[in-house]
C-alpha cells in the first residue's frame, strides 16, 4: 500500500475555535500550533471536552477555525471556500471514526467502493483495491453482508478500508477503539500500524488511551484548548 | 447505479411503509385532480358532441322568443328569397319507457347539407325485424318517417338497448301525452358521436307530437362563401322578435353555463392535490431528516452540497414519477365513477348530458403527470435544501435540528400572517373574479397552514404544566412531545388541519346554503298542490278543468321560458300570482307595493340575484328583452331572492308576458285548497280528470320540499366526495408522521420499557399523543374553516353563481368536525401504537 501523496506534512497555525452555548462562549481551542511531519503518527491525548476532536475536524475541513490555518501536504484548508474543501477532503483525507458511521445501506464492499466512486476510480481499479483492502483487514469473506450484523471490531476494519480506499495524504482517527474491546482494539491498532505508519503514512489518532499512544512516534497532550508543554 | 444511489435508496427499501405513503399521497393527489379533470372534459365533450350533432353543419340559427319561428318564415325564406341552405328543426322532449330523450323534428329533404346521419343514405337497415320485409331499404325508411304517423328513427345503440328492431312498434311520452310510435330505421350504426339521447322524426310529426302546429323551434342556416352575399337580405326579411344567431355561439354558451360549477370541481380537487403536497412534503422532509446522519457521513467523505441536492431531487422525481403515473391509473378509474356524479349535477342545472364512458383527453393526463411530479419536486426543494445545507458533523443531533425548527416557527408565522393580509387584499382588490377568488383562497389556506406550527407550539406549552399535574412524566411527555418534535409533527398537524377546515368550510357553506334553500322554498312554495308536465306544458283545456275543481280557491301559473339573446341565453319566468305570493316573495331592495305595482303594470320585472351579480344590474336600472314585437324596455323593480336558477331569472306577470310574447303555454299551477280540503283526496280528482289526456306530476308542497331538497343534496354529493379524499390524504400524512415518530423513538420506547413501562402503557402513550395531535389539528382548523366558510359564501359562491347565501354557523359542525380530527389521528396512530408495544427494549438499544 504506497502512493505518491501517502505522506503528507501538516501544518496547524494559531488555530481557534469557540462554540457559544447560551449566553457563554465556550474556547475549545486556544492559538494552537502543531507541526506534523510527512510519515509521523502523532496520538491527541486529553480529557473529554479538550479539544481533540474539534481540532480533527478543523483538520479535515468539516469544520472552520474562528482564526488560525491548517496545512495539510502545502494546502490551506481553512483558505478554502466549502466545495474545494469538500473536494479536497474526498481525494485527500481519510477518517476513521469512533462509532463507525458506515452506512447501513450498503454491503461492506460497497461502503469501501462508494469513497473510490466519489474519487472516480475505474471500476476495475476500483474492484481490485476493495478486494486488497478487504483482504488486509481479514474481511474478504463478508464482501456483501451488511454492516449492522457485523461485530464492532469488524465494523471498525471496515471503516479503516473505507478509510484508505482512496490512498488519502492524512489519516485521523478519532477514538477509533473507544467502543471496542481489548483484542479488537489491539487488531485494530495493528492494522493502522501495518497499513498507514510502517507504509510511511501521516496519522492523528485522538484517543484517551495510553495503549493506543504508545503506538504513536509523538504524543501532544490537550489541557483546555492548549498544547501541555 | 453509483454506490451514492444505492445508499439513499437502500434507506427507503427498508422503510417501505414510508416509501408506500408517499407514493400514495402523491397517487391519491394526482388521481382525484385527473379524475375530476376527466369527468368534466368528458361531460363538455359530451354535450359539445350532442350539440354538434344536433347542429350539424349549421353556422347560423334563426330562433324567436319563446314559442317559436313561425314556419311561413321558412317558407319565405325559401321561395320568396330563394335561399336554400336553411332546414326547418322542431326540438322537444321525449320518453320512452323511462328514458328521457331529445326529439329532433326534420324536413329530411332539406338535412343532407346540415347532419349527415339524417340523410336518407346513411340510414341502417342492421336491426331489421323479419315482419318488415322492405324495411332495410333505405328509400324505404324515407318513405315511412315521411307518411307514417309516428315513425322515428333512433340512434343505433340505443335501439338496441332499448331491444326494439326496425318495424317495432311502442308509446312514446311527449308534453305528457301518450303517442303510439314506429322505429323506421337507425341513425349512424356508432360511427357518429353524440347521438346518444336523441330521436329523430318528421318535423310534422314533431309538430303535432309537441302541439307546434304552425311553429318551428329554430331554422338552421349554414352560411357559405357563395351564399353569405344574401344573409344580410335573410336578416332583413326576419320580422320583429326573430334573431339571427350564430350556432357556435350559442353552443358555448350554453357550455359556459355549467364553467363555474367545473371550475368550483377543479378547485376542489387541487385541494387534495393540496393536502397531497404537504404529505409529500412531510415524506421528503422525513426520509431527509431520517437521514441525517447517512447525509453527515457522505458530506464528511467528501460528497459535496450541490450533489446531497441533486441526490434528493433525483429520488423525488423517481417518487414524483411512479406516484404520477399510479395516479394516472387511479384517476381515470375513479374519473369514470365520477362523471356519473358531474352529469347528474349537470343535467339538474345545466342542459342535459348523457356521458357513457369518460373521454381519456391527453392533455389531462399530461396536466396530471405534470402537477405530480411538480408538487413532487416543489414538495422535495425545501428539505433538498436543508439536507445540503448540513454540516459534514457527525454529531447533528435532534435537539439541535428541533432549535432550528423552533426558530423557524416563529418566522413561518410572520409570513403566514402576511399572507392572510393578502389574501385579503386579493378579495378586495378582485371584485368579481372567481379565478382571483379561488386564488385568494388557496392564499388564505397556506397563510393558515404557515401560522399553525406557532399555534401548536402556544397550545403544547399552555397545556405541558396542566398535563404534568394530572398525568405525571408521562403526561408531560405526551403534551410537550408534539410542542418539542415540530420538526417532525408540524407538516402532519398542518395537513390534517387543512383538510379538517375543509370540512368546516363545506359544511358550514352547505349548512348555510341548505338553511337559505329552505327558507327560500318555505316562502316561494305556498300552495298546497302543485302540477306540471315534465318537460312540456299543460293542456289548457284540461288546466281549466282542473282549476275548476271543487276545493280550490285558487291557482297561480308559472311558465319558465328561455329568451335568446345575442349575449347568450336568459330564462324568463312568467307568474300569474296568487294573491299570498306578493308577500312571500322574499325582495332584497325597494318598497314592496311600489314593485309589485311596477311588476302587474309592466313598466318593471324582478330580476333574481343571480341575474342582478351577473348582469350587474341594480334597482332602477333598464332592461331591454326580445319580444315577438321587436325590443321591449323595462325597469328592474327590484332583486328578489331566488336559487332555481344557477345563471339568473327575470320574472315577469304573465299579464305583461301574454301581451309581448305568442306563447300562451303554462308549465305548471299552484293549486291553493280551502281550508279543510286534504291535498291527497284533491290530487286523487285531478289524476282522474287528466287520466287518458295528459300524463302530469303532481306534489303537495310537502313533497315538492322534499324533492327540491333532494335536488340540493344531490348537487354537493361530489363536493362530499372531494373532501372526504382530501381528508383520506390528511390520513395518510399523519400516520406517516406518527410512523416517522415512532422510528425516531424507538429507542425512548425501548428505555420506557426497560424501566417497565408495560406494552399495553407504551402503545397508550403513542394512541394519547396521536389523539392530541388530532386535537390540536381540530382546534387549528376551527379559525380557518370559518374564514373558508365564510370566503366561499360570500366570495366563491356570489362570483360563481351570484347566489347570496346567509352565513349559518352551527356548533355541531365545529364538534364534527373537531372529532373527525381526533378520530383520523387516532386511526393512523393504530399501527404505531402496535409497534411501540410491540417495541423490544434490547433491540432498540443495541444501536449504540
Amino acid at each position: 500500500m504506497t502512493s505518491s501523496k501517502f505522506g503528507a506534512r501538516v501544518n496547524i497555525r494559531e488555530l481557534s475555535r469557540s462554540f457559544r452555548e447560551g449566553n457563554q462562549l465556550h474556547e475549545v481551542l486556544r492559538k494552537m500550533s502543531i507541526d506534523i511531519a510527512s510519515g509521523e503518527t502523532v496520538a491527541l491525548r486529553g480529557r473529554s471536552g479538550s479539544g481533540k476532536s474539534t481540532l480533527l475536524n478543523l483538520i479535515c475541513g468539516i469544520d472552520s477555525p474562528d482564526s488560525g490555518e491548517v496545512e495539510v501536504a502545502g494546502n490551506n484548508i481553512t483558505g478554502m471556500p466549502e466545495r474545494e474543501r469538500t473536494l479536497y477532503r474526498r481525494e485527500n483525507i481519510g477518517f476513521v471514526y469512533q462509532a463507525f458511521n458506515l452506512i447501513p445501506t450498503l454491503t461492506v464492499a460497497d461502503n469501501v467502493r462508494l469513497v473510490l466512486e466519489l474519487n472516480q476510480v475505474p471500476r476495475r481499479e476500483a474492484d481490485e483495491r476493495i478486494g486488497y483492502l478487504l483482504d488486509a483487514v481479514g474481511l474478504s469473506d463478508r464482501a456483501t453482508t451488511y454492516p449492522d450484523i457485523l461485530s464492532g471490531g469488524e465494523q471498525q476494519r471496515v471503516a479503516i478500508a473505507r478509510a484508505l480506499s482512496h490512498q488519502p495524504a492524512l489519516l485521523l482517527a478519532d477514538e477509533p477503539t473507544g467502543n471496542l474491546d481489548e483484542r479488537a482494539a489491539e487488531n485494530v491498532l495493528s492494522l493502522l500500524d501495518k497499513l498507514v505508519r510502517q507504509a510511511g503514512g501521516t496519522m492523528i489518532i485522538a484517543t484517551h488511551s495510553a495503549t493506543v499512544a504508545n503506538y504513536a512516534d509523538r504524543v501532544l497532550e490537550l489541557i483546555n484548548g492548549r498544547l501541555a508543554s | 447505479m453509483p454506490a451514492i444511489y444505492r445508499a439513499s435508496l437502500g434507506y427507503l427499501w427498508r422503510h417501505p411503509w414510508q416509501l408506500v405513503l408517499a407514493l400514495l399521497g402523491i397517487c391519491i393527489g394526482v388521481a382525484v385532480m385527473v379524475a375530476v379533470d376527466l369527468a368534466n372534459q368528458s361531460s363538455r365533450q359530451a354535450f359539445l358532441l350532442s350539440m354538434d350533432a344536433l347542429n350539424g353543419q349549421a353556422t347560423h340559427q334563426i330562433v324567436m322568443n319563446p314559442g317559436g319561428v313561425d314556419e311561413k318564415i321558412y317558407t319565405e325564406l325559401r321561395g320568396k328569397l330563394g335561399f336554400r341552405s336553411i332546414a326547418p328543426i322542431v326540438a322537444g322532449n321525449v320518453q320512452i319507457g323511462e328514458i328521457s330523450l331529445q326529439l329532433l323534428g326534420v324536413d329530411v329533404f332539406a338535412e343532407s347539407e346540415f347532419r349527415e346521419y339524417t340523410s336518407p343514405t346513411n340510414l341502417n337497415n342492421d336491426l331489421a325485424g323479419e315482419s318488415v320485409a322492405d324495411a332495410g331499404k333505405p328509400e324505404e325508411m324515407t318513405r315511412r318517417l315521411l307518411t307514417d304517423v309516428g315513425a322515428i328513427l333512433l340512434p343505433h345503440s340505443l335501439a338496441a338497448s332499448l331491444g326494439l328492431q326496425t318495424g317495432a312498434q311502442f308509446a312514446v311520452l311527449v308534453n305528457g301525452k301518450s303517442y303510439p310510435a314506429t322505429l323506421a330505421g337507425t341513425l349512424g350504426s356508432g360511427q357518429q358521436k353524440g347521438l346518444g339521447n336523441l330521436v329523430v322524426t318528421d318535423i310534422a310529426n314533431a309538430q303535432y307530437w309537441l302541439g307546434m302546429q304552425g311553429r318551428l323551434s329554430r331554422i338552421d342556416v349554414r352560411v357559405t362563401p357563395e351564399n353569405e352575399s344574401s344573409v344580410d337580405d335573410v336578416v332583413r326579411l326576419l320580422p320583429p322578435g326573430t334573431e339571427f344567431l350564430s350556432a357556435a355561439g350559442r353552443t358555448q354558451t350554453m357550455a359556459e353555463m355549467s364553467a363555474a360549477f367545473m371550475t368550483n370541481l377543479a378547485a376542489m380537487s387541487l385541494l387534495a392535490m393540496l393536502v397531497g403536497i404537504f404529505l409529500i412534503y412531510n415524506s421528503v422532509a422525513f426520509a431527509v431528516l431520517q437521514r441525517r446522519d447517512l447525509i453527515g457521513i457522505l458530506r464528511a467523505l467528501g460528497v459535496t452540497r450541490p450533489e446531497i441536492f441533486k441526490l434528493i431531487l433525483l429520488e423525488a422525481i423517481v417518487i414524483g414519477s411512479l406516484g404520477a403515473v399510479l395516479g394516472l391509473a387511479a384517476g381515470i378509474w375513479l374519473g369514470e365513477k365520477l362523471v356519473v356524479l358531474v352529469a347528474r349535477t349537470i343535467s339538474d342545472h345545466y342542459f342535459a348530458v348523457s356521458v357513457a364512458n369518460v373521454e381519456l383527453d391527453v392533455a389531462s393526463i399530461v396536466k396530471g403527470f405534470l402537477a405530480g411530479l411538480g408538487a413532487t419536486l416543489a414538495a422535495a426543494i425545501a428539505p433538498a435544501l436543508e439536507a445540503s445545507a448540513y454540516q459534514p458533523r457527525l454529531a447533528m443531533t435532534r435537539s439541535s435540528l428541533e432549535r432550528r425548527a423552533g426558530l423557524l416557527v416563529p418566522r413561518l408565522g410572520v409570513f403566514g400572517v402576511f399572507l392572510i393580509l393578502l389574501a385579503a387584499l386579493m378579495l378586495s382588490v378582485s371584485r368579481t373574479s372567481l379565478s382571483v377568488g379561488l386564488g385568494a383562497l388557496f392564499v388564505l389556506m397556506l397563510g393558515f397552514a404557515l401560522c399553525v406550527p406557532v399555534g401548536v407550539r402556544w397550545i403544547s406549552t399552555a397545556l405541558a404544566p396542566f398535563a404534568g399535574k394530572t398525568g405525571g412524566t408521562v403526561g408531560r411527555m405526551v403534551v410537550g412531545g408534539v410542542g418539542q418534535s415540530l420538526s417532525r409533527t408540524a407538516v402532519a398537524i398542518v395537513a390534517l388541519a387543512i383538510a379538517v377546515s375543509a370540512t368546516i368550510g363545506v359544511s358550514v357553506m352547505v349548512g348555510s346554503f341548505r338553511a337559505s334553500v329552505s327558507e327560500w322554498l318555505g316562502n316561494t312554495l305556498q300552495a298546497d298542490v302543485y302540477v306540471g308536465v315534465p318537460g312540456g306544458s299543460l293542456d289548457p283545456v284540461l288546466l281549466q278543468e282542473l282549476i275548476s275543481v271543487d276545493g280550490i280557491v285558487n291557482h297561480s301559473t308559472s311558465r319558465r321560458a328561455w329568451l335568446e339573446t345575442a349575449a347568450g341565453r336568459v330564462r324568463l319566468q312568467a307568474i300569474q300570482m296568487a294573491p299570498g305570493n306578493y308577500a312571500t316573495t322574499r325582495i332584497r331592495d325597494g318598497d314592496p307595493a311600489d314593485v309589485w305595482r311596477q311588476f302587474e303594470d309592466g313598466s318593471g320585472v324582478l330580476v333574481s340575484d343571480s341575474y342582478a351579480y351577473r348582469q350587474s344590474v341594480a334597482r332602477g336600472d333598464p332592461i331591454t328583452l326580445n319580444s315577438s314585437n321587436g325590443p321591449v324596455s323595462f325597469r328592474v323593480a327590484a332583486v328578489y331572492q331566488n336559487y332555481d336558477s344557477n345563471d339568473g331569472a327575470i320574472m315577469m306577470s304573465r299579464r305583461v308576458y301574454d301581451r309581448l310574447f305568442d306563447d300562451p303555454a303554462i308549465d305548471s299551477i299552484g293549486l291553493y285548497l280551502a281550508d279543510g280540503v286534504d291535498a291527497d283526496s284533491i290530487m286523487v280528482k285531478l289524476q282522474s280528470i287528466s287520466a287518458g289526456r295528459q300524463s302530469l306530476i303532481m306534489n303537495s308542497n310537502m313533497r315538492i320540499r322534499e324533492l327540491s331538497m333532494g335536488i340540493f343534496e344531490r348537487t354537493f354529493v361530489i363536493t362530499n366526495v372531494l373532501y372526504w379524499l382530501a381528508i383520506g390524504v390528511a390520513v395518510i400524512g399523519i400516520l406517516g408522521a406518527l410512523l416517522a415518530l415512532q422510528l425516531e423513538r424507538a429507542r425512548e420506547f425501548g428505555v420506557l420499557r426497560a424501566i417497565g413501562m408495560t406494552p399495553f402503557q407504551t402503545g397508550a402513550l403513542v394512541s394519547i399523543q396521536s389523539a392530541f395531535i388530532g386535537l390540536l389539528a381540530g382546534i387549528a382548523a376551527v379559525p380557518l374553516g370559518l374564514a373558508m366558510a365564510w370566503v366561499l359564501i360570500k366570495v366563491i359562491n356570489r362570483r360563481a353563481f351570484g347566489w347570496q347565501i346567509d352565513l349559518a354557523v352551527s356548533a355541531d359542525a365545529i364538534l364534527v368536525a373537531i372529532l373527525l380530527a381526533v378520530g383520523a389521528a387516532l386511526l393512523a396512530g393504530l399501527y404505531p401504537s402496535w409497534r411501540a408495544a410491540r417495541s423490544r427494549p434490547a433491540l432498540a438499544m443495541r444501536d449504540e
